[in-house]
């Protein structure tokens, strides 16, 4: 709390003061750099896109159309409004697919990173606080776990059951928690030992309190960058496992089911395949830059950079 | 030698816990999860009773720790079973036999099914890996050396760039550019080296960022140790210190690396490229089997994937600290 305040009277007089926070200073140090500026542009961008879009864009992203169909993109001859990016086999807009696309890759990969997050957290710090046996044991199911590759553990669960964003979520869960449980329980090894945990033991605060109010959020800076990066990762994932066909199901657009359709048509409509993938690629690419610099911003703070 | 010994000794024993702990979570997840592998072996045609029968016999009624005690006793064996539809004489059958018409000893045994796809994808890594180091070597060390300047933001614009490309779309425009377009190179299916080349360019844009970032870290942290300015104020160049002292030193966290995450996504790649290119690898053998419910050899896969791993990263520790006497075990 102190550390927030303190940013909030610093960043207006702006005084060179080593109190304030570590967080605020990693912040600061990342906003300052001109690709950070950039990537949150296109991401800010992208984002009104997709919210907005689907209203302002007269087309549909489901409705088939074949007076429309194999329609390129406006830059290109034969394009035609409001068709931006042309549509696909069926004369579906390939914009409006993309941008539904982006939608629920996105929201798939938020809600499982923040679910890996949680469980991550939970099972690490239960680990380093209790130690003992227990910790033993958590630590090898993590090892186990991380010795399933994740391809092969969600090939076998979608493929053998009926995909759904829910199961999606829990396989990618599933598969990268362990990263998050190992960090988590390592801060927790470091914190327990500090002064304010052992003071809050003697004031009388149960484990639990001790756990969720006093360790939990030491957790969050050292990983954040890590889930920003997640979150791509997992919209990867997301496509991989559309384009496999055991990723959402049809007729709901995904980037993966998008591409696997185009590939029939590289020849004579190429966009089909290639517009997508840009779209993705840009919003992937504006998160992996924003998670690099700030992890290069905490790696400069830490160092003992201003 | 008895630092190895004991280093061995200890390490293959968990590895061996690990590997049965991973057997298991695979064995129950392919049986509890929906989807029955009778139905597609006797095909939609088949009578309720047919199925049970089958079923039973192929042990697949029993209780799952029975079944997996059955199959952990033969893997030991170095049996992995017999494919539930492929045919030993290649080609795949299914979906239409009756009970009494289907035969497990006309199944193509799925040691076989694996050695024959294994050359392959090893081919396909191995070049892949190749290609990965021509393009992170030369951008990670430039990064490294020169913290800060642009040779440093490169290696930061290249790496965001390439985990940004999903490969499956890389896949598809390198097809479309590489070999529709043009016709350079070949690109679906195997029927010579070339076929392996668009692949490992995918593969190896997968793989470089991580290189990229690794090298650049563990060669920036060792300019900024205190040995690199004592050897420059004993006289020697910068140049000596680096090619000496500093990329041999950089080398242990690569190796550490390398155990740790890329053979991981080395496996995950592999399967998705295999999947786009219809590349006959391991990858092509196992997404076919999960869609055909071929237990055996999905088992057999994860069985061995997982040891792979495991055993790469004992490996890897044991050069580290070979290297390195400081680490621990």
């Amino acid at each position: 709390m102190t550390s927030s305040t303190a940013t909030a009277a610093g960043t207006t007089a702006a005084p060179k003061t080593k109190y304030r926070g570590v967080t605020a200073r990693i912040l600061r140090r990342a906003w300052g750099q001109t690709e950070m500026k950039v990537a949150a542009s296109i991401f800010l961008a992208l984002t009104l896109l997709t919210l907005f879009g689907p209203y302002i864009i007269d087309a549909s992203a489901t409705k088939m159309s074949v007076a429309n169909k194999f329609l390129p993109p406006i830059f290109m001859e034969g394009g035609k409004l409001p068709h931006f990016l042309g549509t696909d086999q069926l004369g579906r807009d390939l914009l409006l697919r993309s941008l539904i696309g982006l939608r629920n890759a996105f929201a798939i990969g938020v809600v499982s990173v923040v679910g890996m997050f949680i469980l991550g957290c939970a099972i690490g710090i239960y680990s380093g606080y209790r130690g003992g046996l227990t910790d033993v044991i958590l630590m090898r199911l993590t090892d186990v776990q991380m010795s399933i590759p994740v391809v092969i553990l969600a090939i076998t669960v979608l493929g053998m059951s009926r995909p759904s964003p829910l199961t999606i979520i829990a396989v990618l869960i599933l598969a990268s928690w362990p990263v998050y449980a190992r960090v988590a329980r390592g801060v927790t090894l470091a914190e327990r030992q500090k002064e304010y945990v052992r003071a809050a033991k003697i004031l009388g605060a149960s484990d639990l309190r001790i756990m969720v109010r006093h360790i939990a959020p030491s957790i969050l800076p050292p990983i954040a960058f890590v889930a920003v990066l997640d979150v791509a990762r997992m919209m990867i994932f997301e496509a991989i496992f559309g384009f496999i066909g055991i990723g959402i199901q049809p007729p709901t657009p995904t980037f993966g089911t998008i591409i696997a359709s185009g590939t029939q048509y590289l020849l004579n409509a190429w966009w089909i395949t290639i517009v997508p993938g840009v779209l993705l690629a840009l919003a992937l690419g504006s998160l992996n830059l924003m998670g690099g610099v700030l992890e290069r911003a905490r790696n400069h703070i830490l160092q003992g950079g201003e | 030698m008895a630092f190895a010994i004991e280093f061995f000794l200890r390490r293959i024993s968990q590895g061996v816990v690990i590997v049965i702990l991973v057997a298991f979570v695979i064995f129950t997840l392919l049986r509890i999860v929906p989807g029955d592998p009778i139905r597609i072996i006797l095909g939609p045609m088949a009578s309720a009773a047919a199925l049970e029968e089958k079923a039973t016999e192929l042990g697949l009624r029993d209780p799952i720790y029975v079944q997996f005690g059955r199959f952990m006793g033969q893997v030991t064996t170095g049996d992995f079973g017999r494919s539930f539809i492929r045919g030993a004489q290649g080609g795949s059958a299914g979906g239409s036999q009756d009970a009494a018409g289907y035969n497990p000893e006309s199944r193509a045994s799925v040691s076989g099914l694996i050695a024959n796809a294994l050359p392959y994808s090893l081919q396909l890594a191995a070049l892949g890996i190749a290609f990965a180091f021509l393009v992170a070597i030369p951008i990670g060390l430039g990064a490294g050396l020169r913290a800060g300047k642009w040779p440093d933001r490169l290696g930061l614009y290249v790496s965001s760039l390439f985990v940004s490309l999903p490969n499956i779309w890389v896949g598809v425009v390198l097809i479309f550019l590489l070999s529709a377009k043009t016709g350079w190179l070949p690109a679906i299916g195997y029927q010579g080296f070339a076929y392996t080349i668009i692949p490992a360019m995918v593969l190896a844009i997968e793989l470089s960022p991580v290189m990229i970032r690794a090298i650049s870290v563990s060669v920036a942290a060792n300019l900024g140790e205190v040995y690199f300015d004592v050897g420059l104020v004993r006289g020697l160049s910068r140049r000596t210190m680096v090619a000496k002292h500093v990329l041999r030193n950089a080398a242990v966290p690569l190796l550490n690396l390398f155990g740790a995450q890329m053979i991981g996504m080395l496996l995950g790649g592999l399967f998705v490229v295999e999947y786009i290119f219809s590349y006959p690898g391991i990858g092509m053998l196992t997404i076919n089997a999960v869609f055909q419910r071929d237990f055996p050899i999905i088992q057999a896969v994860a069985i061995l994937a997982s040891a792979a791993l495991v055993a790469i990263n004992m490996l890897v520790d044991f050069a580290s600290t070979t290297i390195d006497r400081r680490l621990k075990f």
